[in-house]
C-alpha cells in the first residue's frame, strides 16, 4: 500500500504557507520557567518552535475550542434600560499541529454533550474553524493509560490528519474531509511513497502504556451504576483537597460557571468560564443545603460521571487516558490506582454474580 | 442570538411576600416574543440581573395567564440581593422555558393534592392556578401548606383567596413557635399536616415541593397513605447554571435535572441516589 509521507522540512513550509494566509497555528511549543522545562500547546509564529518529540503538554488541547473564559454577549445599562451587543460564534481558522491522540479524541467525546438537544454554537464554532492534526505518540510515562479506555497513541479519533513519526518524516493519515481539504493544497509536499508501515514504533509506547492499566469498562460502569454507596469512596477521597485542578487540566471535563463581570460603569459581559465540581460551592444550594455534602460524594461524582453517567448516556467514557489528572495533583490521588481498585471489586462482584 | 443570551423583560409589579421574599411580574420587551412565549406548568427559566448574573427559578405563574411571568425569590446570594434592588421598570434578562413539567392533561378528571413547604410554593402555586383556572376539568383539589412562621408564608392574598373558595379545600400549618396570637391555622409540620388533612388516594395525583426535609418525610408519607408513587410529583431544585444539560452540575445520579427534570415522580426518586 502506498503511504503519504510528509517531510519535517515540508512540514514547516506547510506551517509557514498557513501563517502567511493568515491562519492561527497551535502547536506544542517548549517553555521553560524557573528552572522548570515543559511542553505547551501555544500559538506559534515560526514552525521553528513546534516541537513534536517533546513530552506531553502540561494542560489539553481543550483550551482551543473551549477558552477558559468565553464572552457569552456584551451589555449597556443605561437607567434600567438594557442593550445586548451579540458575541460573535464564528472564530477565525486555527491549525493545531501536534495534538497528543488523547486531547484530539477528546473533541470528539465532547461534541455529545454539546450538541445533546441544545447546540452549542460557541463549542461548535471553535470546532468547524479548528484543523487537528494529531501526531502519534512516540514515549510515554507511568501516567499514560489511553490503551484502558479504548484509544491508543496512534488513535485517529477527533483528528483531521495523523502523523507517525517515521524517521525525520512522517507518514500522514488523512481522516476527515477538512483532512482532505487539507491534504489537496498541499499534495505536493505529501508525495506518494512505498516505505515500510511506519506504526512499529509506536507499537512499543503501546506496550507500555498497557502496561500501565488494563481495564474492562463495561464491567465497570456496571459496577459503579450498583454502588453509589461504597466505603471505598470515602477512603479514596480522604486525601483529596477538592482544589478542581484535576478538572482544569482534563482534556474532557466540561463544566462551567456562568457570570457576569463589569467592565466599567453601565457596561459588562456575560461570561461562561470553566469550572469543576470537586469545589463544595459547585452545587451548594442557595439555601446552604448541599447535595453533595462532602469530597467523597464529590470525588465519587468526578469518577461516576467519566465512567457510568457520561457512558450511559452518551455512549462514550468521558476521559481519554492522558494521565494530567494524575501527574497534576498536589494530594497524589492516583486515577490508575483508583480505577485498578474499583476494576478489582468490580471483577469479584462478578465473580460472585 | 446564542443559546445563552437572554431575553429582556421588563419588571411591571413587585409583590413582598415576606420580609425576605418578592414576587415580580415580569414582561417580554419585544412584544413578538412576548406574542410567541409559552410554558407548560413545572419549566424552569435563568433570570438575569445584569452585572450580577443569573439565577434558577421556576416560573410561578401558570401559563394559563397570558402576558407575563412571574418569579418568586428569597434574598440569600449575589444575584437574589441584587434583584432585590430592582424597581418597577427596571430591565431583567430571561432565558428559558427549560425542562420538562408537571402531567396537566394526565391529571385531568382526577383529584390533585397540592403540598408545599416554604417558598416551595412557588413552583406548587403555577399548578394550582392552572388546575384553578380549567377548575371544570378536575375533581377535588386540596392544598396544604406550612411555612417556618406566619411571616414566612408566601402568596398571603392568594391563601387567602383559596380559603374562601369553595371549590378548593385550604389546610395551612407553621411550624412550632412561629404561630402568632391571630394565627387559626394548625402549629405543625408539614408532614403531620398531611396526615390531619388525610387526603384521598384514590384517583389522586400529589404535587409536593419544599425544602428537602419536606420531601424526604412527605413522599413516604403519601405511599404509606396509599398514593401511587407514579403519581406524586416533585421538582427537584438543583443548583443550575445553564439549564440546557451542559455545565454539568444538576446531576443526580445519572439524570440531568435541568433536561430530565426539574419534575420528577416519587417512583423515579427511588431509582436515584440521595444527591438532591
Amino acid at each position: 500500500m502506498m503511504r503519504r509521507m510528509l517531510s519535517r522540512t515540508d512540514l514547516d513550509a506547510l506551517v509557514r504557507d498557513l501563517l502567511g494566509a493568515g491562519t492561527r497555528v497551535i502547536a506544542p511549543v517548549r517553555r521553560k520557567v524557573q528552572g522548570r522545562e515543559f511542553v505547551e500547546y501555544a500559538p506559534v509564529q515560526n514552525p521553528e518552535e513546534i516541537a513534536l518529540d517533546g513530552s506531553q503538554p502540561v494542560r489539553p488541547l481543550k483550551q482551543v475550542v473551549f477558552p477558559p473564559t468565553e464572552t457569552l454577549f456584551n451589555y449597556k445599562q443605561d437607567k434600567g434600560l438594557v442593550q445586548i451587543q451579540e458575541a460573535p460564534t464564528t472564530f477565525s481558522d486555527t491549525l493545531v499541529i501536534g495534538a497528543r491522540p488523547c486531547d484530539a479524541a477528546a473533541l470528539e467525546i465532547v461534541d455529545r454533550v454539546m450538541d445533546w438537544d441544545y447546540h452549542d454554537e460557541f463549542w461548535f464554532g471553535h470546532r468547524q474553524a479548528t484543523t487537528v492534526v494529531a501526531v502519534a505518540c512516540t514515549d510515554s510515562d507511568e501516567s499514560c493509560f489511553c490503551t484502558a479506555v479504548g484509544l491508543s497513541p496512534e488513535s485517529t479519533r477527533g483528528a483531521d490528519w495523523l502523523l507517525i513519526p517515521a524517521g525525520s518524516s512522517f507518514e500522514v493519515r488523512v481522516v476527515t474531509p477538512k483532512g482532505e481539504a487539507l491534504l489537496e493544497s498541499n499534495k505536493s509536499r505529501c508525495p506518494e511513497s512505498d516505505v515500510p508501515e511506519a506504526g512499529k514504533a509506536s507499537s512499543a509506547v503501546e506496550e507500555k502504556v498497557r502496561a500501565n492499566l488494563a481495564m474492562n469498562p463495561a464491567k465497570l460502569q456496571e459496577w459503579l451504576g450498583a454502588h453509589f454507596e461504597h466505603p471505598l469512596w470515602q477512603k479514596i477521597a480522604l486525601r483529596c483537597h477538592g482544589c478542581g485542578a484535576c478538572a482544569f487540566v482534563c482534556p474532557t471535563c466540561h463544566c462551567f460557571d456562568i457570570v457576569d463581570e463589569l467592565e466599567g460603569v453601565g457596561r459588562g459581559a456575560r461570561r461562561r468560564n470553566w469550572d469543576a465540581c470537586q469545589p463544595a460551592l459547585f452545587t451548594l444550594h442557595g439555601s446552604g443545603h448541599n447535595p453533595r455534602k462532602d469530597q467523597s460524594a464529590r470525588f465519587r461524582q468526578r469518577v461516576m460521571h467519566k465512567f457510568s453517567i457520561y457512558p450511559s448516556r452518551f455512549g462514550e467514557i468521558l476521559c481519554t487516558g492522558c494521565g494530567r489528572c494524575i501527574r497534576v495533583c498536589a494530594a497524589g490521588m492516583d486515577l490508575i490506582a483508583i480505577l485498578a481498585e474499583i476494576g478489582q471489586n468490580a471483577e469479584e462482584a462478578g465473580s460472585t454474580l | 442570538m446564542n443559546l445563552y443570551q437572554p431575553n429582556l423583560v421588563r419588571i411591571d409589579e413587585i409583590i413582598e411576600e415576606t420580609a425576605d421574599t418578592r414576587t415580580l411580574k415580569l414582561s417580554f420587551q419585544d412584544p413578538e416574543i412576548a406574542e410567541g412565549f409559552d410554558f407548560k406548568a413545572g419549566q424552569f427559566g435563568e433570570y438575569s440581573v445584569f452585572g450580577a448574573g443569573e439565577c434558577t427559578f421556576c416560573i410561578a405563574s401558570s401559563p394559563t395567564r397570558k402576558g407575563y411571568i412571574e418569579a418568586s425569590f428569597k434574598s440569600v446570594g449575589k444575584v437574589t440581593q441584587a434583584m432585590r434592588r430592582l424597581n418597577v421598570g427596571d430591565t431583567m434578562g430571561f432565558r428559558g422555558p427549560y425542562g420538562n413539567h408537571f402531567p396537566i392533561d394526565e391529571m385531568k378528571g382526577k383529584n390533585v393534592v397540592f403540598i408545599a413547604g416554604g417558598i416551595g410554593l412557588a413552583p406548587v402555586r403555577c399548578v394550582i392556578w392552572n388546575t384553578l383556572d380549567l377548575r371544570d376539568q378536575f375533581k377535588d383539589l386540596t392544598i396544604i401548606y406550612g411555612a417556618r412562621s406566619v411571616s414566612d408564608l408566601v402568596y398571603k392574598r392568594e391563601l387567602q383567596e383559596w380559603g374562601n373558595r369553595s371549590d378548593v379545600k385550604l389546610y395551612q400549618c407553621v411550624d412550632p413557635g412561629g404561630e402568632t396570637p391571630d394565627w387559626t391555622g394548625d402549629v405543625c409540620f408539614v408532614p403531620a399536616l398531611v396526615e390531619k388533612a388525610a387526603p384521598a388516594p384514590q384517583d389522586s395525583y400529589a404535587v409536593v415541593c419544599g425544602p428537602p426535609i419536606v420531601i424526604s418525610l412527605t413522599l413516604p408519607l403519601l405511599e404509606k397513605m396509599g398514593f401511587a408513587p407514579e403519581r406524586i410529583y416533585t421538582t427537584l431544585e438543583n443548583r443550575m447554571k445553564c439549564g440546557l444539560g451542559k455545565c454539568g452540575r444538576c446531576n443526580v445520579g445519572p439524570v440531568y435535572v435541568c433536561k430530565d427534570g426539574p419534575v420528577f415522580t416519587s417512583a423515579q426518586l427511588k431509582t436515584l441516589p440521595p444527591e438532591y
